[in-house]
């Protein structure tokens, strides 16, 4: 059984039991419970509910959400209405809709959203949450005015069952969202709240990945919403305030609500703090400015309590050994005929001209890379090898020119649209997720192209460290090395490389050198190479392209262009006395 | 010797393992010393262990006999270390004046050095091509009165005609008895004015000497910069 | 309709000048402060806590004005000191649990009911063709151009100004040459402070001096903000004052009751689009 897959299976069997466990707890916990406290346990778990929504869209996609309870707000709307007009379907039915609605707001809501960095979105929900409180006030709940009760349906109507109700919600929520989490898209919205630029390059759409953290949380909210409107009978305006969601917001950083059962305390928290207060005849206001301290000591230590916990627990499980390390000699290419030959053109560069206002970093540069080939990119520093990569890959407007790959245009395609063509390259800086584990960055990178035992092989062959073991733990040289691996994964038809080396000891180097050289035959693509260390450069690549002040000063087989004067001018900088 | 600038076996470590080692070093006032070697050699780590924004792992920084490798940044700049970085840092959205005027209020000395800077005073820094935010940079330097500069990598991305331009500069810190190292991946233009030459390859010393004598050896600096 | 104009110059004012706050935070300090106007409510209700205890209406005043400064500057000092290397999210987000703090505290201090101003400056005016302008109203257009005005001037033309700008370029180097950028940081937090509980003091009479609707002035205050894209004052300043009197003149129908609410938010979201129509990669991300 592979290393990848061998995860997943105790995985489902580790969710069905817990699931099971927490609806054991919670028949008993009915059974026990008196009345009082039954009911502040159903609020609990409704603010778990709501909690486990905003862990999605801030904790994991790292996104300022400030109207969680504006969200709320409509799915109480949705449920209280379809009551109302006594809709068919019954309760449950009308939660569902709710948070369908509420997706659909948070989708509204979220489209402005895409292409603003974190603090506008925080603006927007900020503005949304206090415009729909004021709304609320003056419109009311439908069913306010005549104090009309929602229907719940037998055998939840009364408060035991209303609870066993919600913790059956909660159970459900929280397996949907584990699942979620731990699949593409959890990968995609833990890769976007920490590089765009890098998510792009997986070939995952920034747009989607911000747009889908946010219908979900919104839906989960709406989710919340409708418990509550069911649990009190009614939707009452104050309890989706403003502040709430400030509050609310405030206590998921605390807690690190992106651990689900960090967002499970962080709602016995809610509860329990004003419950504690009141007890002691303290105002409740106390409990938000509470809430207030908690998050600026959670904001300035950058770390939650929850993270804290899983890192301790982290450290005590023994850290996996690499079973392969760059140092070994690799394995020998399947094919031992050799390298396979230089096939057809592949990546056809034409007239490629990127201007910053004055400043010409990029004139007129053209050149083909064929199939099974290995292309050098030398010159000196800021000749504009970096912005060349940039521009091939879709993150820099060109000027003129064109890029096409497999006589295709690429020139009006989206990053995320090239890498998925089969163009795909690495960055200088780091852009891996530490968030992440190896197998689960390897396995989002490569969007599906390999087979779980494929992406052992990969991993293996470069050295890298044990899927399961998480980025954080890797050093940064050895990051951008599995950051290779997983570009690989994707079994692109071409991959540039930005100094992968960087970072990495001397023997590393030559490691890696020798398993370059093998890329072609073993996964079919070709390679544009930055690099710096020339002798790495000479025993990998068979011809070079040579960038000064951002022209094309030489291409052409490797020892022919080295030996060329003007490329040697061009590095030593030797220049005629004026 | 009084008033140097004196590294002894210094290793910068950068977390995956030392990127420079055992490098030994003296700068005498009133010299220039290049330093050269391929990208990625370590040059500037080099440079940013001495002033500061690295700390080294081993060895010894000394200005005047003084060892300052326990000194912040600030302390260090205090004693007339002045480290001219590789990214232009000048404020670009203030004036070019402004930009002078903050280490000096009487910017006299950097018009004399930098004519072409006098109309282009009351534009933005962050307008200027690259020569003009460099020559920006340097009068900023020449106004701080170092004792000794550090200059790293002067020359990227600017067309030579330019380079040629700002070189008379250095050699004018030199004139007024500042110790200067010169670090450039252009080799041929840094050795042309310094005194000493040293190579940098892989993060080690593999040559130091008279300046002269390294421009003639065209065969060692190929081989530093175009591997074997 | 003009009355109703007119008349939503004076709530248009103080957008003006918490926008133009927020503006000079955002650009010299790289934060956005959701707290800008909680700060000024809480020197507000200091103040009117103090007349109540029977001090003078005048020290007072000064009084709320510096217990303003001082929290606008303990939150500028928290963040200067631990998030300092910090992105622009988790600076602000720090001013978003100042929000919560400043709205609980008043009600712990205060009470929740809204407070009861003595006004500052009653009655009208002048009257232009049949519409009376009030004094509060003048008094924060006045306020708002001489806060817009003082601001461009200080940026521009004094050494302050230029340190203030360096600072917020490249704090590293600005501390390299020798300017205290800790201290400089923390007198722009005093200064907005000041601002704030100035602005907030003068309108609170004549609104619902609750606390949360005045802290929430800080958002249709953003959206005059956007449109000078958190640069630049004359726009922000425009922008309050325009959005101050289209809200005013839309009280006027009565059918535009709840959508009158939203006006803020669709300018937000329309300013948003509007400026990031060109969609460019942050070079940092």
């Amino acid at each position: 059984m592979s290393r990848a897959s061998r995860r997943t299976i105790p995985r489902l069997w580790l969710r069905s039991g817990i699931a099971v466990i927490g609806l054991a707890v919670g028949g008993v916990i009915a059974a026990v419970l008196p009345g009082y406290l039954l009911y502040i346990a159903t609020t609990a778990i409704v603010a778990s509910i709501a909690l486990i929504g905003l862990g999605v869209v801030t904790g994991t996609a790292g996104m300022i959400a400030l109207c969680q309870l504006s969200f709320a707000a409509i799915g109480a709307w949705v449920v209280s209405w379809l009551n109302l007009i006594h809709a068919p379907g019954g309760y449950i039915v009308w939660l569902l809709l709710g948070c369908v609605a509420s997706a659909a707001s948070g989708l509204l809501l979220g489209i402005p959203a895409l292409r603003l960095r974190g603090i506008n979105l925080a603006v927007i929900t900020l503005g949304f949450a206090a415009a729909l409180d004021l709304t609320l006030v003056k419109l009311q709940f439908p069913g306010a005015d005549q104090g009309t009760k929602i229907q719940r349906p037998w055998p939840f109507d009364d408060d035991r069952g209303f609870f066993l109700f919600a913790v059956i919600a909660l159970v459900v929520a929280a397996v949907v969202v584990s699942i979620v989490q731990a699949g593409r898209w959890g990968s995609a919205w833990r890769s976007v709240a920490f590089s765009e630029r890098g998510t792009a390059t997986a070939g995952a759409s920034v747009r989607f990945a911000k747009l889908s953290a946010f219908a979900v949380s919104a839906a989960i909210s709406g989710l919340a919403g409708g418990l509550l409107a069911g649990q009190v009978g009614m939707a009452f305006p104050t309890s989706f305030a403003a502040l709430q969601s400030l509050a609310l917001y405030l206590l998921s950083i605390v807690v690190g609500a992106h651990l689900i059962e960090m967002a499970i305390f962080g709602g016995i928290l809610w509860v329990l703090i004003p419950e504690i207060f009141k007890r002691f005849g303290i105002s409740q206001d106390w409990g938000l400015v509470l809430f207030g301290v908690l998050g600026i000591q959670a904001i300035t230590s950058k770390t939650s309590p929850g993270q804290l916990l899983r890192n301790a627990i982290a450290r005590r499980r023994p850290t996996p050994e690499c079973t392969s390390s760059l140092t070994d000699a690799p394995p020998q290419p399947p094919d031992t005929a050799g390298t396979p030959a230089v096939g057809a053109a592949l990546l056809e560069v034409s007239a490629l001209s990127v201007t910053y206002g004055e400043l010409k970093a990029l004139d007129h540069v053209g050149f083909t890379i064929h199939e099974n080939e290995i292309v050098g990119l030398i010159g000196p520093n800021g000749a504009g090898k970096s912005t060349l990569v940039d521009a091939i890959s879709g993150f820099v407007p060109l000027q003129s020119g064109d890029v096409r790959l497999q006589g295709r245009s690429l020139r009006r395609s989206a990053p995320h649209v090239r890498a998925r063509a089969g163009l795909r390259r690495t960055y200088q800086q780091d852009r891996v997720p530490p968030t992440l584990t190896v197998g689960a960055f390897t396995k989002f990178v490569g969007g599906g192209a390999s087979t779980p035992h494929e992406i052992d092989e990969i991993l293996d062959f470069f050295g890298c460290p044990d899927a399961g073991t998480p980025l954080a733990s890797v050093d940064v040289g050895r990051r951008r090395i599995v950051e290779v691996a997983a570009q690989l994964s994707a079994k692109p038809n071409i991959l540039l490389l930005d100094e992968p080396a960087a970072g990495l000891s001397h023997e590393e180097h030559e490691g890696l050198a020798l398993r370059l050289v093998q890329v072609p035959a073993r996964f079919g693509a070709s390679v544009l190479l930055i690099e710096h260390d020339l002798n790495l450069v000479r025993s990998v690549c068979t011809s070079l392209l040579v960038l000064d002040f951002g022209t094309l000063l030489a291409s052409g087989p490797q020892e022919q262009v080295l030996s060329r004067p003007e490329v040697k001018k061009a590095y030593m900088g030797e220049t005629e006395m004026l | 010797m009084s008033g140097g600038l004196v590294i002894r076996e210094l290793e910068v470590d950068r977390g995956a393992g030392p990127v420079v080692s055992g490098v030994n070093l003296a700068i005498e006032p009133g010299t220039i010393t290049a330093i050269v070697g391929p990208n990625g050699a370590g040059k500037t780590s080099l440079l940013e262990a001495i002033s500061g924004l690295l700390t080294s792992t081993r060895g010894a920084i000394e200005i005047d006999g003084e060892d300052i490798v326990k000194l912040s940044r600030r302390q260090r700049a205090a004693r007339g270390l002045v480290h001219v970085e590789q990214n232009r840092a000048i404020f670009p959205s203030l004036t070019v004046r402004e930009n002078l005027e903050l280490v000096n209020s009487d910017i006299s000395a950097v018009l004399e050095a930098f004519p072409e800077l006098d109309k282009r005073l009351t534009s933005a820094a962050g307008l200027l091509s690259g020569g003009e935010q460099q020559m920006v940079v340097l009068g900023r330097a020449l106004v701080a009165t170092p004792k000794f500069l550090m200059i790293d990598e002067m020359s990227s991305g600017l067309a030579p005609v330019v380079v040629q331009r700002l070189l008379p500069i250095v050699e004018r810190f030199r004139d007024a008895g500042v110790g200067v190292l010169l670090v450039e991946q252009f080799a041929h233009l840094a050795l042309r004015i310094a005194s000493r030459g040293i190579v940098i390859t892989s993060g080690q010393v593999t040559y130091s000497g008279a300046a002269a004598a390294l421009l003639s050896d065209e065969a060692l600096l190929h081989r530093s910069y175009l591997g074997e | 309709m003009l009355q109703g104009a007119l008349a939503g110059l004076a709530i248009g004012g103080v957008y003006a000048v918490i926008a133009v706050c927020l503006t000079i935070t955002a650009q010299l300090v790289r934060v956005v402060n959701f707290a800008q106007a909680a700060i000024g409510m809480i020197g507000a209700f200091f103040a009117v806590s103090m007349v109540g205890t029977g001090l003078a209406q005048p020290i007072a005043i000064v009084l709320g004005i510096v217990v303003g400064c001082l929290v606008s500057a303990a939150i500028g000092w928290v963040i200067t000191t631990w998030l300092a290397d910090a992105t622009t999210s988790a600076r602000s987000a720090v001013t978003v649990a100042a929000l919560l703090l400043l709205i609980s505290l008043s009600f712990i201090a205060f009470g929740t009911r809204p407070q009861s101003f003595r006004p500052l400056l009653p009655g009208p005016a002048f009257t232009i063709g049949g519409v009376v302008v009030t004094q509060v109203t003048v008094a924060m257009v006045i306020l708002a151009v001489v806060v817009a005005i003082a601001a461009k001037l200080v940026l521009s033309k004094t050494r302050l100004g230029t340190k203030l700008r360096a600072i917020a370029d490249r704090p590293v180097t600005a501390e390299m040459i020798g300017i205290p950028v800790r201290a400089l940081s923390i007198s722009v937090w005093l200064a907005t402070g000041l601002i704030a509980s100035v602005a907030i003091i003068v309108i609170a009479p004549t609104q619902s001096a609750d606390a949360t609707s005045l802290s929430l002035l800080v958002i249709p205050a953003s959206a005059a903000a956007l449109l000078g894209r958190f640069a630049r004052l004359d726009l922000a300043l425009i922008g309050g004052l325009g959005l101050g009197m289209i809200q005013g003149a839309a009280a006027q129908f009565a059918e535009l009751n709840v959508l009158r609410d939203w006006i803020p938010l669709v300018l937000i979201v329309a300013f948003l689009l509007w400026n990031q129509r060109k969609e460019a990669w942050d070079v940092a991300r």
